[in-house]
């Protein structure tokens, strides 16, 4: 079987220990339990205010009901943040490029805020999908559009977090590969190559901490919506 | 493409909502954040003078 690209995302195991669970249970020691002393150290006091600014902004446009979520998108952001940053050092895998991981959280979350919106005030939901102001003659089109665009929603939330992550990751492997096998035969198109590897790095970094906040935010935006 | 592989899914699946939910909460939950102290005012207080006696 020879090794392709894409073989970096095969659930890996080792001595028959799947990395999946040591990928998804050693970055939480990195996050320290604070204990009621009023001063920690450094590190718990980023995280602290990293957790309330996120959390303040985050629920800046919901209504009180939706304050309930706090929690929730609060460890959902830590989640999906750590595990996007950890897999960019080399030889680490990142669970959130499987998909079974990222179609597992969207849909169950995304079912959430829409039954919470149907139970609650299903007036309400129901009427997000026909905008104000559509001509009379468009309605039933735009609230068959509507219907698919609401239930297409689970679907884009999980696949834009892996096919980002994978696609990042592919890429970062193409060009450092391209940048290994080109050092002998021609150095300076191979330095070129590494310096397009750098700034894809950078890029990279970026992606992984924005791809997390879009996806807590889309959710909070479908709870707006709902509740 | 290997994320299309069904068999680790379900454990994956169970596993990691299993620590989003299990691990990270008391950890987010003991965060606390303490009322911010309030400045006191630079301007003083405006004074007005009297000129009556105490009694």
């Amino acid at each position: 079987m020879t090794l392709s690209f894409f073989d970096q995302f095969m659930s890996p195991s080792l001595l028959g220990i799947p990395l999946m669970a040591l990928a998804l249970t050693l970055p939480w020691t990195l996050f320290p339990a604070p204990t009621p002393r009023w001063l920690h150290n450094r590190l718990l006091a980023l995280q602290n205010w990293f957790i309330g600014r996120f959390a303040q902004e985050l629920l800046l446009p919901l209504s009180p009901a939706g304050h309930k979520w706090a929690m929730l998108f609060a460890s959902l952001m830590l989640y999906l943040i750590s595990l996007n940053m950890l897999g960019l050092l080399p030889y680490t895998f990142t669970p959130t490029t499987q998909l079974s991981l990222n179609l597992g959280l969207a849909v169950p979350l995304w079912l959430a805020t829409v039954i919470i919106g149907m139970r609650n005030q299903p007036t309400i939901a129901l009427g997000h999908l026909l905008p104000e102001g559509t001509p009379t003659l468009l309605i039933p089109v735009l609230i068959i559009i509507e219907t698919i665009s609401l239930f297409i929603r689970p679907i884009a939330l999980g696949v834009r977090l892996t096919a980002n992550l994978t696609a990042g990751h592919l890429l970062i492997q193409l060009i450092a590969t391209a940048a290994f096998v080109l050092l002998p035969l021609m150095p300076t198109v191979a330095v070129l190559t590494g310096a397009l590897l750098f700034l894809l790095t950078l890029l990279e970094v970026a992606v992984a901490m924005i791809q997390a906040y879009v996806f807590v935010l889309l959710l909070s935006l479908y709870l707006q919506e709902n509740v | 493409m290997p994320q299309l592989n069904p068999s680790p899914w379900f454990a994956i699946l169970v596993f990691s909502w299993l620590v989003l939910l299990v691990v990270i909460p008391p950890k987010v939950v003991a965060h606390t954040f303490p009322k911010e102290p309030t400045l006191q005012s630079a301007e003083k207080p405006k004074t007005e003078p009297w000129n009556w006696p105490w009694h």
